[in-house]
């Protein structure tokens, strides 16, 4: 409470215009020297973590598009009309075996042959 | 675990799900759909594409050669029953036993040659290359046994009759 009190007069007396202040500032500002190889170790993290960054961003796309309904409801339906088309294909295919099995077994019992 | 990841993999457990159940219900209804298992010859008249006129001659064929084929049966398995007596008492193959052998190989050469018989007159019932394609089918079902047989013992080690 005190502070803030105390803070308020410097406050309204300060001017963001005021260059003179703006350019002490800057020169008052201590930049310590970089060390050794910076740049290099900046891009080598960088690097190093580009692939698991990828790696999310492409599932996150993935599971995007999973959840969006017209994509949902066009591969349910694609699945559906696939599996229905290849189980009839297959429960055709079965049915015939089926009925050569009884012709056969009928004409010429395994005793017979 | 990574939401993303989940998503994903629930994905496609439910697009597993989804294929296997419309799979399994198309293939039920395929197989409901096709079969006729009230008529023995549905199988002809699909395969070898029969119409009314044809699949009557070749029902009439079939009807009048079930009972000689019931009657080979019996035959056959009386041939059987009389070679297992004959083999019952000792450790050796009797020459009484080896008649029946005989006489067994005879039935069943009578009747395989009825049986051929028998699917060379349903194959002139039916339009010429249908009934071509009928007898080779018949003749691999019924002698292509043998031939399998005859050839995996061929193929045995051990077994290379008349290769000296």
């Amino acid at each position: 409470m005190k502070i803030s009190a105390a803070l308020k007069p410097i406050k309204e007396n300060m001017n963001p215009d005021d260059t003179k202040l703006s350019t002490l500032l800057h020169q008052g500002r201590v930049s310590p020297p970089l060390p050794p190889r910076f740049q290099e170790n900046v891009w080598r993290r960088i690097d190093a973590n580009a692939v698991p960054a990828k790696c999310d961003s492409w599932l996150d796309a993935l599971a995007a598009l999973v959840l969006r309904p017209r994509f949902a409801y066009a591969t349910v339906t694609a699945l559906v009309l696939a599996g229905a088309l290849l189980g009839a294909h297959q429960g055709a295919q079965l049915a015939k075996q089926d009925a050569q099995a009884r012709y056969v077994a009928m004409v010429a019992p395994n005793a017979l042959r | 675990m990574n939401r993303s990841l989940i998503v994903v993999l629930g994905a496609l457990a439910l697009s597993a799900a989804v294929f296997a159940g419309s799979y399994f219900v198309g293939q039920r209804a395929g197989v409901i759909y096709c079969a006729n298992p009230a008529d023995d010859l549905s199988w002809l008249r699909t395969e070898f594409h029969l119409n009314d006129a044809e699949l009557a001659r070749v029902r009439q064929l079939h009807e009048s050669y079930l009972p000689q084929c019931a009657k080979m049966c019996v035959l056959i398995a009386a041939k059987k029953a009389e070679i297992q007596a004959a083999l019952a008492n000792g450790t050796n193959v009797t020459a009484a036993a080896q008649e029946k052998l005989t006489e067994l190989g005879e039935v069943r050469a009578q009747c395989q040659g009825q049986m051929l018989r028998h699917f060379i007159a349903v194959s002139q019932a039916m339009p010429p290359e249908e009934g071509r394609r009928y007898l080779a089918e018949m003749e691999k079902i019924t002698l292509g046994s043998h031939e399998e047989i005859e050839q995996s013992m061929s193929d045995h080690p051990g077994h290379e009759h008349g290769t000296n």
